[in-house]
């Protein structure tokens, strides 16, 4: 018997797709699937999404097939009203020359697959020469740390790199798990406490990027990111120096900015209370009733005679409690709470919370 | 083939024993291998329940950015309890202890397991670990997602020991599942069921068993070693104190990846006797369906590092990793190539079942193809740790696992419950499920390749750089209520089936494997004279190959009445 129905035609027509499909997903950016404004970020990201090419071409192509033949064949080989109940399909058991093609061609495309993997995984791992210079990343619960050749103390939270060198990223960590990952840079490392791990790239084109951590880290995981910014090399070098000269740590948030509107709306202390639950309450303990948590303590934070300022060094107002709020707190070392930026925290919420804070007197 | 003549004359056994008597017996502390499936069914199901409950306060909270309804403290136990709950008490428990217990030893003319007391075992230990994990929400629920990696799990709330011990007893009950299987497949197949004449649902399930024995015992030793240095402070994660995090993730997923075999498998095997039941037609390429099953499950043995390509191990190492893993795309497109061809030339009726499993034919393909990008190392570097992950594992799971194990209840009810289920209910719940399922996880690819993390309560910087994320986010939600509408659909369809739904006859589909051909719900001894076997159960324009059957109904097995009125409504 013949193959049923259009079954040629629906072959045609479905190799015709497969083939036109994957001409585009070739030759279209790629904006629509990876993130945009990044595409040839830096070398490596170029490779990565090279194999992520490849592999739609050929994935869209298989997906075609089976998605196409079965709902062909759902069309075509369906029992018709008229059709006895009991009638049966044809009763074909195997087709040798079929099984033998559909497992070698798989085993050729994964055979090219595994080989351009492996020479992109070469060039991420060691790189393509010596490179201008290395930069560690240090996980800290919850923020990176940055540390430069020539500077003896720690950046947090920014990272800089000089525009078209040669860089090695070296990744680890002090505390538990957390990862590197720079998306538009397609490329990641967890930081392991105990073990360093690398990674090697040239940034391509300038601007500013987030920096992700993606391996679970403790309670405020999702507040743990980073910027990184990539500039041409004499303002980079210009980054650098001034940072040399700052000898001191200069970590306190700059609270005496007035913070942005929050004061000048009334605060809710019962709905200051109830954010306070969502947002706070994983690190503060505020009542009695609370269990007790690793961030200070803010019963009475108001009151509390044996604390009179607040950790940057400020008198205890609403005014710098709002501050603190929404500037959130880095610290000199691992400890920080999170901006009400990474927290979400509108000035309402920033409001109601400074009301609640005052209502525990 | 022939059957030996002594065979013939005698059967097996011949002696059967009776019944037990009174509730307890009967339903409670059975050693019938069908309460047992019945029992795993419904704590299963009951777990599901909870399960999916928290996968719908998931999706709420990632309504908005910076959080719609919970503390990041409680929703990173919300996802931790959702998986963990997800494959250990739901989706391993149903495949393996619930159709392979209820279904393996029918389709090999056995009367029960090798070991129906270890099997009594295993199944209680089961509600006994659920409990102790949902316990855990008392007291702290675990929070460092299901794979609890050292060293934050060190630092986890006191749930988190609770995890250990859940996880451990259930991992105990796997193992002597395992061994049971292994020994009831290899032992108790009646005279002339060779290897090549086996349903395929028993090789999937000889095949899972292998892997529950052997694999089980790394997670035990790892769950050991945690508990010890939560407990009494024995260093074996701590970096701080000489101990390795990463060796934590190398005994996890020495376990872990092959219990995705454990909870696919299965599924393929559901797939392998329902295609063919509805297509009217043999299974294409019976043999390599078969062979690939064991390939899958030891080259599964060979690939759990795929999963750490950034966790720091020898750069080198990655590669034999990288490879196996593809090595396996090799016998897994074999398989859906054989289950499409089976497709062509047939007669399809497309029952509920049938739809289940054409429609895993489409997303499990799709899962499988994201799984070759996750292989490749430099691509994983890139996509490891977010929603992409996240997209593609929901995708062999519940486009796999899931659709695999509905299409086996809409398939299998009847010969349980002697009861059908409610077809139309039934087409519903097949097509709320499958939009519902691309709806939600077919976002989550392109939000993770842009940058959104995975195990994130709150995405305020990644929404920044990708405005539209909090859209797919409201897309992935929503459609995740029609899920949830198909299972709450499927358990109405089931309590209002088991009291109204039409008697189902002892073959309501016109299937041809052993079970099909005793009353539904099988007798207490299964098989009054223990069947003979003398070919392949799917082959359609032949009688069917048994002899010896209790209501000698040596013929092409038709249709039931009570089934052709649906039949013909769907056709």
């Amino acid at each position: 018997m013949g193959m049923g129905p259009g079954f040629w035609p629906v072959t045609i027509g479905l190799t015709l797709l497969g083939i036109v499909s994957g001409i585009l997903i070739g030759i279209l950016p790629l904006d629509y699937l990876l993130p945009s404004s990044s595409l040839n970020v830096t070398d490596r990201g170029a490779d990565i999404d090279f194999l992520f090419r490849f592999m739609s071409i050929i994935g869209n192509a298989i997906f075609v097939y089976v998605t196409g033949f079965v709902i062909y064949f759902a069309i075509a080989f369906r029992r018709r009203k008229h059709e006895p109940i009991e009638s049966i399909g044809v009763q074909i058991h195997d087709l040798p020359a079929l099984e033998f093609w559909w497992s070698i061609i798989p085993t050729v495309i994964l055979c090219v697959l595994a080989i351009m993997s492996i020479r992109v995984w070469y060039l991420v791992q060691y790189g393509t020469g010596a490179p201008a210079f290395a930069v560690e990343v240090i996980g800290h619960q919850y923020n990176f740390e940055f540390r430069y050749p020539g500077l003896d103390r720690g950046i947090y939270n920014e990272m800089h790199l000089p525009l078209g060198r040669p860089v090695r990223v070296l990744v680890t960590s002090v505390d538990v798990l957390h990862s590197f990952w720079v998306p538009e840079f397609r490329l990641k490392a967890d930081t392991v406490p105990g073990l360093v791990q690398n990674l090697n790239f040239t940034p391509q084109v300038a601007g500013t990027y987030l920096i992700e951590c993606t391996e679970f880290c403790g309670v405020n995981h999702s507040f743990m990111q980073a910027k990184l910014i990539v500039e041409p090399q004499a303002k980079f070098n210009a980054w650098l120096d001034a940072q040399k000269k700052t000898a001191a740590v200069a970590a306190a948030p700059a609270a005496s900015v007035a913070p942005s509107g929050s004061l000048a709306l009334a605060g809710d202390a019962a709905a200051g209370k109830t954010s306070f639950k969502q947002k706070c309450s994983s690190c503060h303990k505020a009542e009695a009733s609370d269990p007790e948590q690793d961030g200070p303590d803010l019963e009475h934070v108001f009151t509390n005679k044996a604390h009179p300022t607040l950790v940057n060094g400020q008198s205890v107002s609403p005014a710098h409690v709002a501050a603190l709020i929404e500037s959130g707190y880095k610290g000199s070392g691992p400890e920080a709470m999170p901006s009400a930026q990474q927290t979400g925290a509108s000035a309402k919420d920033i409001a109601n919370l400074t009301a609640y804070l005052a209502s525990l007197k | 083939m022939t059957v030996s003549s002594d065979a013939l004359q005698h059967g097996v056994e011949d002696h059967i024993h009776p019944a037990p008597e009174g509730f307890i017996r009967k339903y409670v502390f059975s050693i019938d291998h069908k309460v047992i499936g019945f029992q795993y069914f419904i704590t299963g199901m009951l777990f599901f329940a909870i399960a999916g409950s928290l996968a719908e306060l998931i999706r709420l909270q990632l309504l908005k950015p910076e959080g719609a309804i919970m503390s990041n403290q409680a929703y990173n136990g919300v996802y931790t309890m959702h998986g963990t709950a997800m494959v250990w008490m739901v989706i391993i428990p149903l495949v393996t202890g619930a159709l392979g217990n209820f279904i393996m030893p029918l389709q090999i003319g056995a009367r029960d397991v090798a070991f129906p007391w270890l099997n009594m075992l295993s199944f209680w230990i089961f509600p006994v670990a659920g409990a102790i994990l949902f316990a855990s929400f008392l007291v702290g629920a675990p929070n460092a997602g299901w794979t609890e990696y050292a060293p934050i799990s060190l630092q986890g709330p006191p749930g988190t020991t609770l995890w250990c011990v859940a996880i451990f007893l259930i991992g105990i009950s796997s193992t002597l599942t395992g061994l049971n299987f292994m020994v009831t497949v290899i032992k108790m197949r009646c005279p002339g069921m060779t290897w090549t004449r086996m349903p395929l649902f028993t090789w999937a399930t000889f095949a899972t068993a292998l892997i529950n024995m052997v694999a089980t015992v790394a997670l035990s030793g790892a769950l050991a070693a945690l508990f010890m240095e939560r407990v009494f402070g024995v260093p074996f994660y701590d970096p701080a104190r000489g101990g390795s995090p990463v060796l934590w993730q190398h005994m996890f997923w020495f376990y872990s990846h092959p219990a995705v075999y454990i909870m696919i498998i299965p599924a393929f095997g559901v797939i392998s006797e329902v295609l063919p039941v509805f297509a009217r037609k043999p299974i294409f390429g019976y043999k390599m369906i078969a062979f690939s099953s064991m390939a899958i499950a030891i080259l599964g043995f060979a690939v759990w590092a795929h999963h750490m390509f950034t966790s720091g191990m020898a750069p080198w190492l990655q590669l034999p990793f990288m490879i196996v893993t593809m090595l396996i795309g090799i016998p897994t497109g074999i398989k859906i190539f054989s289950w499409v061809a089976t497709l062509w030339g047939g007669r399809l009726h497309f029952s509920t079942a049938m739809l289940f499993a054409m429609g895993f034919l489409i997303t499990f393909t799709f899962g499988g193809i994201t799984g070759v990008y996750l292989a490749a190392v430099p691509a994983d570097l890139h996509e490891h740790g977010t929603y992409f992950v996240v997209g593609h594992f929901h995708y062999v799971v519940a486009g796999g696992s899931v659709m695999g194990l509905l299409a086996a209840i809409f398939f299998w009810f009847p010969k349980a419950a002697g009861r059908m289920l409610d077809e139309r209910m039934g087409h519903w719940t097949f097509w709320l499920f499958f939009f519902g399922l691309n709806g939600t996880f077919f976002p989550m690819h392109w939000l993770g390749l842009f940058g959104m993390p995975r195990r994130y309560a709150t995405y305020v910087e990644f929404a920044k750089i990708y405005p539209p994320a909090q859209l797919w986010n409201i897309v992935a939600s929503a459609s995740s209520l029609l899920m949830a509408a198909a299972m709450l659909l499927l358990f109405i369809n089931i309590l209002r089936s088991l009291v109204r739904g039409r008697p189902s006859g002892i073959n309501p589909w016109g299937a041809r494997t052993l079970e099909w051909t005793i009353s539904s719900p099988p007798p207490y001894y299964n098989f009054k004279r223990i069947p003979i076997v003398l070919g392949l159960p799917y082959c359609f324009d032949e009688p069917l190959p048994y002899r010896n059957l209790d209501n000698e109904q040596d013929e092409i097995p038709k249709p039931h009445s009570a089934s052709q009125a649906w039949m013909e409504a769907t056709a």
